[in-house]
């Protein structure tokens, strides 16, 4: 009940929002910089708010994503600067701009002074401009966004920084009716780096944003791959008569750089390589982390076994020890993957169940932690699916997700020697990147005749084999007697 | 009563007979384990696959058939294959071999163990073959003993005849046909000695199974009418044969007619005729021996004599008159190969071109079947010895498929298990004799020992028991071999059990082996030769038969394993990278493949039913570009996929199978393609002497489009063949190449579309490459629009 008091206003105040939202005084940016690091498929924006209360007891600091960034941002935190622990957010869309509310640590006084760091990842933000390229040439891609930051306050002095890994930037975009808040020109570009602004005295109102705001974008080289798993399909078995904890991923990946301009060459490919000049949007191997104490890693398609992977095992360590070093998997696809293809996979391993199962004795309670996900340096899942398969006859499940899933749900599975089949909880995700490797969690109860299922069966399976044969060689059934 | 060497005499005979069973099945299941984990050796050293071509397509019917059920299965008409014309899959397959794997699927999945697809078909051969070895010791029994029995079914088990066609992973007819042969021809044997109609049907109900397995069935179906025939012409008709014959007949060809793909076949192919005419025969005969016990013995020679002539002629000129309006259909070009070897090559080149139809090289009898060859034709003259209507069987099987596996290489499978079965027979009696205890006596009592020696017998053969077990297990022991513990632990058993054998031995009994060593010898020798036997088998099934052919496998100078995944590598990017409709054309070899890994339309695959669709692919492989062209267009081929092994040394590629292709069209179209122009002043080269017809064609010029470049201006080899290929490779302007895997084998072309300004794509790409145009003649648009 306290907690829905607690709620009231906060909704009163978003709903409220937009209609004053613009010409809110509570607070002023005394400054804003924006850093936006450009990659493949993931993009990572930081924007510092330089913040000072304007209105004594201020609790709550809004910051305004437009709609468009929102869509592309898949993971979003807000942090004080130097600290590390994330703050409370509520999201409201009902306005035009996407309406976050922050609420800070401790109310700030009339002219109290704090800086917040807002970090989001974007995915799908870049695309391959040109969209077709040869072998040869390389990969450009282009990325979008506005000029300036949008606030709900007043903004003396704003910067938009955009690094590009490669120093190679084709060009970039420049502001235009903006002389009046540039002192230091509107533009300025250092090697990768391009920088907007300093903008002094923006107001950021609707009427401004109506005149002024602008897309800006950058057309840039990338060295890497611009790699899409369209979709990941994680299941995690646990065998408590195994003691194994076993992972697998079928994994759709598909190149989403620019398409292959005419076809491929095996001796272009062949003499790239010979010169070390492979060209950046050629996937031709990558390497996963896996946990340490991995067995049995495999690597297969539709095909069979695919023998171009080496896996390099780290000893297991023991439970909550943190782990020196992975074990890394080195994974080669049957053919190199360029621009526009795809190649679809599944990799699977074993891990010691110790390793990421707790027993709580007094209460009877396993408790097991999967990972949503491996991670590919770059990538972006599009669509995933995790899917926990206990063991039979499991009952008291519960469960809980790092981040908020798109649905979860419970089934049931059967598998080898199972006689009622085993619970599975099943998550479903979409747009993860590296921000979501987290771990769900999900905790059961196993009873010991549960335990004792799949012997007894056995058990009883052969011994009425037995039986049979047993019978079947003594009874006669012969109509004449010799 | 002498005896080599002492016996235990403190034994019951319950306590033998029930150690002796155990022991024969505890024989009969490692022998089992020895034939299943030696043709694992291909899912070791490579991995879980299916092999080779046709496998591939059983595979793929096999998951059609898993995935959506039997009647999906059965009425499946796959639009792919032979693209445009399609296959009805249900009506020109065998569909055993699926259907088999289909009930082991489902079984399985109800027992809630959930086994993948792949691995039931990769497994069913091996599982089949420990069957196949306990139908081969049943077989054996009924012939000789059960020590023959655990022999034979040791040789079947393990012998590298058989073991060729059923590693893991070859997941064809075979596979599970040679144990359906061996158990019909056991259920055959069984119903003819009992005259027992259950024992018939139990072999017509097996020789279904058969006829819906594999296309072979046509062995049984001549076997058993013939053996009926000679036992008939040897007068030893009796009423057992008679309801042995009709019964299997009746329901066996009755039954045989479900199966779609042989539908009407038994009664209107002459090779069916045989069977038909034994049965018309056998009921002719019977209805003689009614008449004869009604009527007078003189009355009955004239009626037997006209009676016989007449219906004999009858039949005759009925099947030729038959046969001649065409109710019957003559032999068909595959039976007629089998009698002139020429034959197909002449007028069936299709046949002629897979390699497995050739005739069979003498080294590959030893290959395949080491010390037995030599034991095979003792156990036949063993046969004539004991001359029971089963042996009579065996002799007969021996002659037929000895003369068909000469013929044929992949026939050897027909021949593999009658070998087995009498080189059993010939080393258990070999062994039976030098085992026997019993000395014989000296000349001056021989008269006294034959009267004394049957009743004598029993209280020495059966305390023999526990000295030959002891030996038996030493020896499993010492060398973990199946058949040593088979061969000794049958002699047991037959000492144990046949009295009659010392029965028959007693008046012989002045003849026979003195002393210990001279048996020590000789069953030294014996066991020496089973133990070559086995390391032989070993290597051949390791070295020979295991690998997948799918995969390739090449040492490393420091022994190091590489494996060469270029097929499966180049049928992966097809079905992830292009449109789901796009036809390729390659030669047949690789349709069956291309269907199952890249799951694309194919012009050609390894049903080889329509020869002028392969000639058609012959032709555009064998013509220049601008010819090939329209012909592939007209097809709505998308990629052209071919084999090239110039660059590793891989012999098997398309360039060494071009003169088939090229023979193939030739017969289809003589005036077009002629193998002569392929041939420079009569050598086959690929080098800068090459026949202009060689230069210019498609293959040619698929096979070496830009090889040459890969060796930086030196001079480039073609490894498969040694020669020198030019420094100027050819040039492509009707395709371009889309892929080609990691070591050159499998390059992949795409047929350009149309040019958009409607000009031939030759002078369309010369303008684009800056060159004048010499002529300006209008053909070219208009061909380019007929195209």
């Amino acid at each position: 009940m306290a907690r829905r008091w607690w709620t009231f206003p906060l909704l009163l105040v978003s709903a409220l929002a937009p209609s004053f939202s613009l010409a809110d005084l509570a607070f002023e940016n005394t400054a804003i910089v924006r850093t936006i690091e450009l990659g493949g498929s993931l993009v990572h924006v930081s924007t510092t708010y330089a913040v000072k209360a304007l209105e004594p007891g201020q609790s709550t600091y809004q910051i305004a994503i437009s709609k468009d960034e929102r869509a592309k941002t898949s993971w979003l935190e807000v942090k004080v600067k130097g600290r590390t622990t994330p703050l409370e957010l509520s999201e409201d869309e009902s306005s035009t701009e996407h309406l976050l509310s922050v609420s800070l640590p401790k109310a700030l006084g009339v002219n109290g002074t704090l800086n917040l760091v807002l970090e989001t990842v974007q995915t799908h933000a870049t695309h391959p401009f040109p969209e077709q390229a040869t072998q040869k040439e390389p990969q450009l891609l282009k990325y979008t966004t506005d000029l300036f930051t949008s606030s709900p306050y007043t903004t003396l002095v704003q910067r938009t920084k955009i690094k590009s890994l490669a120093p190679n930037v084709i060009s970039y975009t420049t502001p235009h009716d903006v002389d009046s808040f540039a002192r230091d020109g509107t533009v300025t570009r250092s090697g990768g780096t391009i920088t907007y602004g300093p903008y002094h005295d923006t107001q950021t109102d609707a009427d401004f944003m109506a005149k002024y705001q602008q897309p800006i974008s950058v057309h840039y080289s990338f060295d890497h791959p611009v790699l899409e798993i369209e979709t990941l399909r994680r299941t995690a078995e646990i065998s408590h008569w195994g003691s194994n904890l076993n992972i697998e991923d079928k994994i759709h990946l598909h190149n989403a750089g620019p398409a292959l301009k005419g076809h491929f060459s095996r001796l272009e490919y062949q003499s790239q390589n010979y010169h070390r000049k492979q060209s950046p949007h050629i996937l031709s191997d990558f390497a996963l982390h896996l946990p340490p104490g991995v067995t049995n890693a495999y690597f297969y398609d539709q095909n069979g076994n695919v023998s171009t992977s080496h896996l390099r095992a780290a000893p297991s360590v023991a439970k909550g020890s943190k782990a020196i070093q992975y074990s890394v998997l080195e994974l080669r696809p049957r053919y190199p993957v360029l621009g526009g293809w795809n190649y679809s996979y599944t990799i699977g391993f074993d891990t010691p169940l110790q390793d990421s199962v707790g027993y709580d004795a007094k209460n009877g309670v396993y408790m097991v932690g999967v990972p949503v996900m491996t991670n590919i340096a770059g990538t972006v899942v599009n669509d995933a699916e995790v899917k926990i398969i206990l063991p039979e006859g499991a009952t008291y499940v519960e469960f809980v997700s790092p981040f908020p899933a798109l649905s979860s749900s419970m089934s049931t599975h059967i598998s080898y020697l199972d006689t009622t089949g085993r619970p599975a909880v099943t998550f479903t995700y979409k747009d993860l990147t590296y921000k979501h490797t987290g771990i769900i969690y999900v905790s059961y109860q196993v009873p010991l005749s549960a335990h004792l299922k799949k012997a007894m069966s056995v058990g009883a399976a052969f011994f009425s084999l037995f039986a049979f044969a047993f019978m079947a060689r003594r009874v006669d059934l012969k109509l004449h007697k010799k | 009563m002498p005896a080599a060497y002492p016996l235990p005499s403190d034994l019951s005979p319950a306590t033998v007979t029930n150690t002796a069973s155990l022991l024969r099945i505890i024989a009969l299941a490692l022998i089992s384990g020895a034939a299943i984990a030696s043709r694992l050796f291909a899912v070791i050293n490579f991995e879980s696959i299916i092999h080779e071509f046709d496998p591939w397509f059983n595979y793929r019917a096999t998951k059609v058939l898993a995935s959506q059920g039997f009647y999906e299965f059965w009425n499946w008409f796959d639009p792919t294959a032979w693209y445009p014309l399609g296959r009805v899959v249900g009506g020109t397959i065998y569909p055993g071999l699926m259907a088999t794997s289909g009930v082991i699927y489902n079984l399985l999945h109800a027992l809630n163990l959930p086994v993948d697809i792949r691995n039931i078909c990769v497994l069913l051969a091996p599982g089949f073959s420990a069957l196949t070895a306990w139908a081969t010791y049943m077989f054996t029994k009924e012939l000789k003993d059960e020590s023959a029995g655990l022999l034979a079914a040791a040789f079947i088990g393990i012998v590298p005849g058989y073991i060729s066609r059923s590693v893991a992973g070859s997941y064809d007819n075979e596979a599970i046909a040679i144990f359906l042969l061996m158990f019909t021809f056991y259920a055959w044997i069984k119903a003819l000695k009992q005259g027992s109609a259950f024992w018939g049907t139990v072999a017509a109900v097996f020789y279904f199974y058969m006829v819906a397995a594999w296309g072979g069935y046509a062995f049984i179906t001549n076997m058993i009418p013939l053996h009926a025939l000679v036992l008939l012409l040897m007068g030893r008709f009796t009423g057992r044969l008679y309801v042995a014959y009709s019964s299997w007949y009746a329901i066996g060809t009755l039954s045989s007619m479900q199966v779609p793909f042989v539908g009407f076949q038994p009664i209107r192919t002459s090779e069916h005729m045989a069977a038909l005419g034994v049965f018309g025969l056998l009921q002719i005969v019977a209805f003689a021996q009614l008449v004869r016990a009604h009527v007078s013995s003189k009355q009955f020679q004239e009626l037997l004599f006209t009676a016989v002539i007449s219906l004999g002629l009858i039949g005759f000129f009925g099947i030729v008159g038959l046969t001649y309006k065409g109710w019957i259909a003559p032999w068909t070009g595959r039976f007629y190969s089998l009698w002139d070897t020429g034959y197909a090559k002449k007028y069936i080149p299709i046949i002629a071109s897979v390699s497995e139809h050739q005739p069979t090289a003498w080294p590959s009898f030893f290959m395949d079947l080491h010390f037995l060859i030599f034991l095979f034709p003792a156990g036949v003259v063993m046969c004539f010895r004991t001359l029971r209507d089963e042996h009579v069987f065996v002799i007969i099987y021996a002659v037929v498929a000895s003369y068909f596996a000469g013929v044929m290489v992949r026939l050897m499978l027909t021949l593999t298990p009658v070998v087995c079965v009498s080189a059993a027979v010939a080393l258990s009696s070999l062994m039976d004799t030098y085992l026997d205890p019993t000395e014989p006596n000296a000349e001056d009592d021989t008269s006294d020992s034959s009267s004394t020696h049957p009743t004598g017998t029993t209280p020495t053969t059966t305390p023999a028991t526990p000295a030959t077990n002891k030996k038996a297990k030493k020896n499993k022991e010492k060398e973990k071999e199946k058949e040593s513990t088979g061969g000794v632990l049958g002699e047991l058993v037959s000492n144990v059990a046949s009295s009659a054998v010392a029965a028959k031995s007693a008046p012989t009994a002045e003849k026979g082996v003195f002393g210990i060593d001279t048996r020590l010898i000789v069953l030294l020798n014996s066991l020496g030769l089973l133990l070559f036997f086995v390391v032989h088998c070993t290597w051949a099934t390791s070295n020979a038969y295991s690998s997948p052919s799918v995969v390739l496998s090449s040492t490393g100078s420091d022994g190091s394993k590489n494996l060469i995944d270029d097929f499966r590598e180049a049928y992966h990017w097809l079905r992830q990278n292009t449109a789901e409709d796009a036809v390729v054309m390659s030669w047949w070899d690789y349709g069956y493949q291309i269907a199952g890994m890249a799951d694309r339309p194919t012009l050609v695959d390894n049903n080889t039913w329509n020869n002028t669709h392969i000639a058609t692919v012959g032709k555009a492989m064998a013509s220049p570009e601008d010819i090939a062209y329209p012909i592939l267009r007209k097809h709505d081929v998308s990629y052209v996929l071919i084999i090239f092994g110039g660059l590793i040394g891989y012999s098997g590629d398309d360039i060494n199978k071009f003169l088939w292709m090229v023979r193939i069209a030739q017969g289809v179209w003589p005036d077009e393609i002629q193998e002569p122009n392929y041939f420079n002043r009569g050598e086959y080269r690929v080098d800068s002497e090459a026949a202009p017809a060689m230069r210019d064609s498609l293959m040619y010029k698929m096979s070496y489009y830009r090889f040459a470049e890969l060796f930086g201006g030196q001079q480039p080899v073609d490894r498969v063949r040694g020669q020198h290929v030019p420094i100027q490779g050819p040039t492509l302007d009707y395709l371009e190449e889309a892929y080609t895997s990691e070591n050159w084998i499998v390059r992949i072309y795409e047929v350009k579309k149309d040019d958009v300004l409607g000009r031939d794509l030759k002078i369309a790409n010369a303008f684009n490459q800056g060159k004048k145009r010499k002529r300006t003649k209008p053909v070219s648009r208009r061909k380019a629009i007929s195209a």
